[in-house]
């Protein structure tokens, strides 16, 4: 599985959620690939889940893959909650 | 000998030393050896692409510079980019007398040195937003290689400036991100901070607190900023049509077509500089990520195993979530504020620094933030134009005075440093430079 974290830039806020998704799949002895991407490239590329801040909701309306929206980025209980749901509904 | 000489050419180029220290952050943080092997490599790549990004970034702007010189003759006017991880990775590229090895190993000693700051005062912070790790490391040590110091003294005392500022600045900004987190959790760990404050500190004076922007709900429909490609072209494109029409207005269309573009149509010159530009933005960015992305989570790594509790120093964005409707206002008066300051820099003679989406957005943006949690909305329209406005002048000034020596020498063709946090002390340690008279 790959869940792909995205941002403007593509380094910064994307790594840090990166990071933060990292360590709950550790918690929860998951085995996904993490990758982090700009917005502006995220197209043609694939992953099963992606993992953005709220505001970019209309660039992503189009997407095939599993969106996942967070609205405080540095709420880990948030990210947590709502990347476990994706992850669960994909292997349902 | 021979071998030597091997060692000591290995030692100074910056590929290397990246690489290395990724291999390093790998084998810490017992990686299998696959990882170990991709990583490396992938940091060097990333390198090595973030110099194809410049070549093509300067190889565009380059046109658009010889047009507003046109449009301007008799020297009246200079402009240059105002843009970090351009004026790095071309430094780092070019490396001229070893200055991308400083630079290099500023951002491994410079990094150390932070970590025992913040094991060892008061200030539990730990830095980890990856290019401005980089892109410090850079300012600093070519700071200090402009005075003409050795590598040894180079990267010594860059680095001590630099764990410094990484250790310094989260707790500085602190009371307000406080503000506008509402809770004591993360830090704030970005080049702006100065000016952030600054729009903190203006905010407090005319504005008050309980006006908060934020109390209105935001109409959208400025979240296309948010796709980097899209707002650097269309800023770009505008830029490189003012000059083209500068440019003809003094020497008319066939001049331009003789002297600049080549035989192609004028306008269709500008819009392809202008897109060409973008590309190499995004191909450069394309390198910093894969450059940092291996030495951060290794940072990241040992920083939590050396000082257990400390608060994450993170990027800007983290706190726009926190105040929108702030951002926008940033936007907008950031703009302005770019504007305002850019008319004035032009009139006084001073270079001038080309209008940055990426300032307005992410920086004017987070100082109208910082603005908003000490004066309401008063303080929001305050920071934003004011990161503008006096960036606009630090930007202009650092590059008029060659605070970081003569960048263009070093490989950066018309570029120039925008992050308050690395110009500032610049411009305060080439002063006490200069009264020494280095």
């Amino acid at each position: 599985m790959i869940i792909a974290t995205l941002c403007g830039m593509g380094f910064g806020t994307s790594m840090m959620l990166k990071l933060f998704i990292e360590d709950i799949l550790r918690d929860e002895e998951i085995k996904a690939k993490v990758v982090s991407w700009d917005l502006g490239s995220h197209k043609g590329q694939d992953a099963d889940i992606i993992v953005a801040p709220s505001d970019m909701a209309r660039h992503l309306q189009s997407s095939e893959s599993t969106v996942v929206l967070i609205k405080n980025l540095v709420d880990k209980v948030e990210i947590r909650i709502k990347v476990l749901e994706a992850i669960q509904s994909l292997q349902d | 000998m021979e071998l030597f000489q091997f060692i000591l050419e290995l030692i100074t180029l910056p590929a290397f030393i990246l690489g290395l220290i990724a291999l390093i952050g790998l084998v810490i943080q017992k990686k299998p050896f696959s990882e170990v092997l991709t990583g490396t490599v992938k940091t060097i790549l990333g390198l090595l692409i973030m110099s194809i990004g410049i070549g093509a970034l300067i190889n565009s702007l380059v046109p658009i510079q010889l047009m507003f010189e046109t449009g301007f003759p008799a020297g009246q006017l200079t402009t240059f980019v105002t843009f970090d991880e351009g004026v790095v990775s071309a430094v780092q590229d070019a490396n001229v007398a070893g200055i991308g090895a400083a630079i290099a190993w500023t951002m491994l000693f410079g990094y150390i040195i932070h970590i025992l700051l913040a094991r060892f005062t008061k200030f539990k912070y730990i830095y980890l937003t990856g290019h401005m790790i980089w892109i410090h490391a850079g300012a600093f040590a070519i700071l200090f290689h402009s005075f003409g110091l050795s590598l040894f003294w180079t990267v010594l005392l860059a680095s001590i400036v630099d764990g410094l500022y990484m250790t310094l600045a989260p707790a500085l900004a602190q009371p307000i991100m406080r503000k506008i987190t509402g809770n004591n959790e993360i830090a704030f760990g970005h080049g702006q901070t100065l000016l952030n404050m600054l729009g903190a500190w203006v905010g407090k004076l005319i504005g008050d607190p309980d006006d908060s922007a934020e109390k209105q709900t935001t109409s959208s429909g400025w979240d296309f900023f948010r796709d980097m490609a899209m707002s650097i072209s269309i800023i770009m494109i505008l830029v490189a049509l003012v000059a083209v029409i500068l440019a003809v207005v003094q020497i008319g269309v066939a001049g331009v077509h003789e002297q600049i573009s080549g035989g192609q149509n004028f306008l269709l010159f500008a819009l392809l500089q202008a897109l060409g530009f973008t590309a190499g933005v995004l191909v450069l960015l394309q390198g910093v990520r894969m450059l940092i992305a291996e030495i951060v989570p290794a940072f990241k790594g040992i920083a939590e195993k050396a000082i257990p509790g400390a608060k994450p120093a993170l990027d800007c964005p983290v706190i726009y979530s926190f105040a929108p409707n702030s951002l926008i206002i940033g936007l907008i008066s950031g703009t302005i504020g770019q504007v305002a300051g850019i008319v004035i820099l032009a009139l006084i003679g001073w270079p001038v620094p080309l209008p940055s989406m990426i300032a307005a957005f992410f920086a004017s943006g987070a100082g109208a933030i910082f603005g908003n949690a000490t004066g309401g909305k008063k303080g929001a329209w305050a920071g934003g134009f004011l990161w503008g406005f006096v960036g606009w002048f630090l930007i202009s000034f650092a590059y008029k005075f060659g605070v970081f020596g003569d960048l263009a020498a070093m490989g950066a063709t018309a570029l120039g440093f925008t992050v308050p946090d690395a110009i500032i002390p610049g411009i305060l340690i080439w002063l006490v430079a200069k009264l020494f008279g280095v």
